[in-house]
């Protein structure tokens, strides 16, 4: 249970509130690289407000404010040139860096334009993703977690969801959800709706565990049966500080990312690899497919018979920003609390002038960052991946029966091998 | 039936500390948790005794068994720990 003050406090993303501040240190990804290349300007919208990103001839990327500085009209709708982001209203041009470079209808001899500069941000590609910074100089390096550069077959499911995006960042700091929420929970809907839910999650939590380091929060679970040699205690899994939850097994891996759009509002991007071990030839991907969610029906209800169907019903039915002046926390959420504890910890940093976690200044530990993630997933071996692609999100791809081709001739070619043929 | 506490009204004794949010209404299902919290809520660290409850900290509430605790974290000395409303003080039970 929190105050609303703190509720607020930790909730508002917008410019000049003190989680804005400290969510604006971060890179985020705002579109597919494919949509910049279908089309070399797109608006997009990050922490409460918009951004027109582009992308040049050259391949590179910019990000200036929506708005032009001269009468508002939006470059969203403006003319991508060599040096930036010309509006399509006046012609006035924006560098990469905001400066104004041309004012057509000026005089030429006019000064003008030197005293008029967009807001401007920073833009790259990584993986398949356009990402941007949009916080104060200097910038920090766009960190190279390790699923963004890791070879594989890349899958990118998504979903507009209209809820505050921390109540799902909570939510990857809450392993007892996952025995109810897609144990039992989808077990009784199987049986209603006739089909067969995932065992392997409806095991039972005997302790859960969290452990604070550089990029976030390791949860650990130990499940009824297990030891604490498994992965799943041993190994864990991290909530990355201050939008990701790091995730995989049994070939898949994965980053959970939620966006900050608004303060009501968070593109999740489940941001696939699949990659597993003894895939005789890993396909290659001229263009990595991205596809939409659907997680209402017709009638407007929830679609929860599948997993992030069921996650997403969790946190869109707290409601825009739920209100936890009237929650009722038990033992079992420590986690939550812990990750409360580290968003206020980054808040006092940020206004202290430092740094807060998971700033990557060092090109030398950029190369590739690697996070701990289990590989075997709740014990289930191999089965884990056909059964996560099946009845999660993936039963959306349109290359779902290519990804179970691979990881079926992967486990053939595993089973050979270990057979000594 | 007691009268709801003011907000405000900590220096006398028994109110509600300061809160720029309305609380639940009255009859809201969880009024009286939101209530209680805001009365009950260490307002201090145990360290240094530094404010918590407000931008110099935070205070998070858990229920386990009988007992309320409270997450506390002081921004000021970085001390992090529970502290548990104890109604009655009991000492050893003997293992079944």
């Amino acid at each position: 249970m929190l105050t609303a003050e703190q509720n607020a406090e930790l909730t508002r993303v917008g410019p000049g509130t003190p989680m804005g501040e400290l969510l604006r240190r971060y890179w985020y990804p705002v579109a597919f690289t494919r949509q910049l290349e279908e089309f070399p300007v797109k608006r997009v919208r990050l922490l409460g407000e918009n951004w027109a990103l582009y992308k040049t001839p050259d391949g590179s990327y910019g990000v200036v404010e929506e708005h032009c500085p001269h009468r508002r009209a939006s470059l969203a709708y403006g003319v991508v040139e060599a040096v930036g982001l010309r509006c399509g209203y006046h012609g006035w041009l924006f560098g990469r860096d905001g400066t104004c470079l041309d004012q057509p209808a000026e005089l030429d001899k006019t000064t003008f334009k030197d005293r008029v500069r967009a807001r401007a941000g920073r833009a790259e590609e990584l993986g398949g993703m356009v990402w941007v910074y949009v916080g104060p100089e200097p910038a920090p390096l766009l960190p190279r977690y390790d699923v963004y550069v890791m070879d594989g077959v890349r899958d990118f499911g998504h979903a507009l969801l209209p809820c505050n995006w921390l109540q799902i960042m909570e939510n990857a700091v809450d392993p007892h959800h996952v025995e109810w929420l897609h144990g039992r929970y989808f077990e009784f809907l199987g049986n209603r709706m006739g089909f067969e839910a995932p065992k392997s999650f409806q095991r039972r939590h005997v302790k859960v565990a969290f452990d604070e380091f550089d990029h976030g929060i390791i949860k650990r679970r130990l499940l009824e049966g297990h030891s604490e040699d498994d992965d799943d205690w041993a190994i864990g899994h991290p909530m990355v500080f201050p939008y990701c939850m790091r995730v995989g097994g049994a070939g898949i891996e994965q980053m959970q990312i939620r966006v900050p759009v608004d303060d009501t509002t968070t593109w999740f991007v489940l941001y696939t690899v699949h990659a597993p071990d003894g895939a005789p030839v890993m396909p290659s991907q001229a263009v990595i497919p991205d596809y939409e969610l659907p997680w209402r029906d017709e009638h407007g209800n929830h679609i929860v018979d599948y997993v992030e169907g069921q996650d997403i019903m969790a946190w869109v039915t707290q409601g825009p920003i739920t209100d936890r002046t009237v929650e009722h926390l038990g033992k079992s959420d420590v986690g939550i609390a812990m990750l409360r504890k580290q968003f206020k910890q980054q808040l006092a940093a940020v206004a202290a002038g430092r740094d807060p976690i998971a700033v990557v200044r060092d090109p030398a530990a950029n190369d590739r960052i690697d996070l701990p993630c289990e590989k075997d997933k709740f014990g289930a071996g191999a089965d884990f991946a056909t059964q996560w692609m099946n009845l999660g999100f993936t039963r959306y791809s349109p290359q779902l029966q290519d990804l179970l081709k691979l990881h079926t001739e992967a486990a053939e070619a595993r089973a050979t091998a270990a057979a000594g043929g | 039936m007691a009268e709801r506490p003011v907000a405000g009204a900590v220096g006398d004794g028994g109110g509600l500390p300061e809160d720029p949010h309305p609380l639940p209404p009255p009859t809201a299902t969880f009024a009286r948790d939101a209530e209680r919290h805001l009365l009950d809520a260490p307002r201090h660290c145990p360290r240094c005794g530094a404010a918590i409850s407000g931008p110099g900290g935070l205070v998070v509430e858990w229920w386990a068994a009988t007992d309320r605790v409270f997450y506390c974290w002081c921004r000021s000395c970085d001390w992090t720990g529970t502290v548990v409303q104890v109604d009655r003080h009991i000492g050893h039970e003997a293992a079944e």
